[in-house]
């Protein structure tokens, strides 16, 4: 994470920064409303500005003209100053004004009299553009004084508010339907898989976040996140189902989803108990995934390989997979033919193919719990959950399995061998690290030393010389003798 | 693994698998603010409302004699601090609506939004 610290603001300071810099903008904007009036203090508006500046701040429209047509507004606009003047505001002080013509005119002293200066601004520069702003800017001076708009105008110039506007409203409305679906989806797998006699509630006795008793089966973690929490099993702690749906509810990730893909998925991690996993160290998923897996996740780097063939004499799991597994031995022994037949055989994978991304399992995963089995599963819609009932299958039969393993003793000696192998490299690292992390408080504490010593001898440079001065200030003085007499 | 909808645990298992006894209630996981996910969206809101205000801040900063053409700039940034500070308020909306449970108290957010 190189993102500086600032950034990780959490929401809720987030967005109450965000709405007091918003109320800013707002009582910016509100202020804008009156510019009309104010802009007179301001020297950048020069006489010609101001009468256009005036319409624009009676209706409270901020509509940029392009600036040429502002410019040449300004002959015809005078009357315009007359209509609105009723309502200048006289107690804003007027600062000295960049021109000596400007510095004479005196709004309320000219009412309705053309501004000389203002003519001598239409100069030759605009003449062109002048024509046709003209009759507009004329007949809104002649309308009422507060110029009425054509709605086309009127729309063109709200048209950023009439577009943020509107997407906020699709995003509320979407914020809704998609929450709706996600929800629906979540709901339909929690049915199908964790209510009274379905497969969860056979295999584990505590089933929700809960302690158990009328307890909501689901937790959900943001829109788009939902868990699902099961536990008192024979060999597993514990099993923590994250469904992560499509941002469903954001119209802006929806937006981006349209360029790069997702799906829901949902990830079983089970956490074996401690004297319940042997050395178990295999992955499998799609080739491309397995040798990414293979790369990122650190136990699979360092006892695992891609197997490149099958083992003699079996079936194996679909062309489409990879397996990556410390031995062929391993591998063999887990995916049974039970497996094969049901779900990663070739056959059973042309039909089931689609909803699965991958497992893992490790007795030496990084993270707080060594001992875990990971599945990932794409989410079907919420009226085909039943497509992947024999994926969800796979999570209690993988626990017992792994949970009886043993590996052979031939098989144990290696495995024994690399994880020692691995302690002791983590040891010696660890080790290490303290090392150099004692090395660095000790020159810490040296420098701080040396500079607090710099310091006082600093200070001690600076009476000493202070002293000398002060001697020498005395010699150099008129010597005053004391004469007694 | 006999019928996949029969639960395979049971069937590999024979027995019942569940043990009561061993049942552990769930218990979040521990999160530093430090480990919080990075909120894009929040950041980019306030990115967007710091501009909006500056711009809008700066098309009313009084221009010197000498730059007397700053008034044809501020005409240009005139819409550029409204949509700055639309965007803003889009991402803000986009922060409120994915917002994760752990993340707030819901007193905060009611608080933040009076």
């Amino acid at each position: 994470m190189a993102a500086p610290s600032w950034i990780r603001l959490r929401p809720p300071r987030a967005a109450l920064l965000i709405l007091l810099l918003l109320a800013l903008n707002l009582t910016f904007s509100l202020a804008a409303n009156f510019e009309g009036f104010d802009s007179d203090d301001l020297p950048s508006a020069a006489g010609g500005l101001d009468a256009d500046d005036d319409e624009e701040g009676l209706d409270g429209v901020d509509l940029p003209p392009p600036p040429p047509i502002s410019l040449s507004t300004s002959a015809p606009s005078p009357p315009v100053t007359t209509t609105s003047a009723p309502n200048p505001n006289p107690a804003t002080p007027t600062p000295p004004n960049p021109t000596p013509a400007l510095d004479l005119w005196d709004e309320d002293e000219f009412e309705g009299i053309p501004v000389p200066e203002a003519i001598s601004s239409s100069d030759a520069a605009a003449p062109a553009e002048a024509a046709p702003s003209d009759p507009s800017a004329e007949a809104a001076a002649e309308a009422a004084p507060v110029p009425k708009r054509t709605p086309a105008e009127l729309l063109r110039s709200f048209s950023v508010e009439i577009a943020c506007v509107s997407f906020l409203i699709c995003f509320l409305l979407n914020y809704f339907t998609g929450k709706r679906q996600s929800e629906n989806i979540a709901l339909a797998w929690a049915t199908k898989f964790a209510t009274r006699g379905s497969i969860f509630d056979k295999n584990f006795s505590l089933l929700g976040t809960g302690d158990g008793k009328d307890t909501p089966l689901l937790l959900k973690e943001g829109q788009d996140v939902f868990k699902f929490y099961a536990s008192g099993r024979r060999f597993c702690q514990g099993m923590l189902a994250t469904m992560e749906m499509r941002a469903r509810h954001d119209l802006l990730s929806k937006l981006v989803e349209l360029v790069f893909p997702r799906k829901d998925t949902i990830t079983f991690e089970v956490v074996m108990n401690e004297d319940a996993m042997d050395h178990v160290v295999l992955a499998v998923a799609r080739k491309k995934a397995a040798k990414m897996m293979q790369k990122e996740e650190r136990d699979l780097q360092r006892f695992a390989n891609v197997l490149t063939s099958a083992p003699a004499g079996k079936k194996w799991v679909s062309d489409e997979l990879a397996v990556v597994a410390e031995s062929k031995e391993v591998a063999g022994d887990m995916i049974t033919e039970a497996v094969l037949d049901q779900v990663l055989g070739e056959k059973a994978f042309e039909k089931f193919g689609k909803w699965f991304i991958s497992l893992h399992f490790s007795d030496q995963l990084a993270g707080s719990y060594k001992k875990v089995l990971t599945f990932k599963f794409v989410l079907p819609d919420a009226s085909n959950m039943s497509e992947m009932t024999r994926l969800v299958a796979l999570v209690p039969y993988y626990i017992d399995l792994v949970g009886r393993y043993k590996l052979s003793v031939h098989a144990r000696t290696k495995t024994d061998a690399a994880r020692t192998k691995a302690a002791q490299e983590a040891f010696k690292e660890h080790q290490s690290a303290r090392h150099e992390a004692l090395l660095r408080k000790k020159a810490e504490k040296k420098k701080l030393l040396e500079e607090a010593d710099a310091k006082l001898s600093a200070e001690a440079l600076r009476k000493k010389e202070e002293k000398e001065r002060a001697r020498q200030m005395k010699k150099s003085g008129p010597k005053v003798k004391m004469l007694r007499s | 693994m006999k019928e996949g909808s029969s639960g395979g645990g049971a069937a590999a298992g024979g027995n019942d698998p569940r043990q009561p006894s061993t049942a552990k209630p769930y218990a979040p996981p521990k999160l530093s603010p430090q480990d919080l996910p990075i909120d894009y969206a929040g950041f980019l809101a306030v990115v967007f409302g710091v501009v909006g205000v500056m711009l809008r801040v700066r098309s009313h900063l009084p221009a010197t004699p000498l730059l007397n053409h700053s008034d044809l700039r501020s005409e240009s940034d005139f819409r550029v601090y409204k949509v700055c500070s639309w965007i803003a308020i889009i991402f803000c909306a986009q922060s409120l609506a994915n917002m994760k449970n752990y993340e707030n108290d819901l007193k905060q957010l009611s608080m933040a939004f009076m």
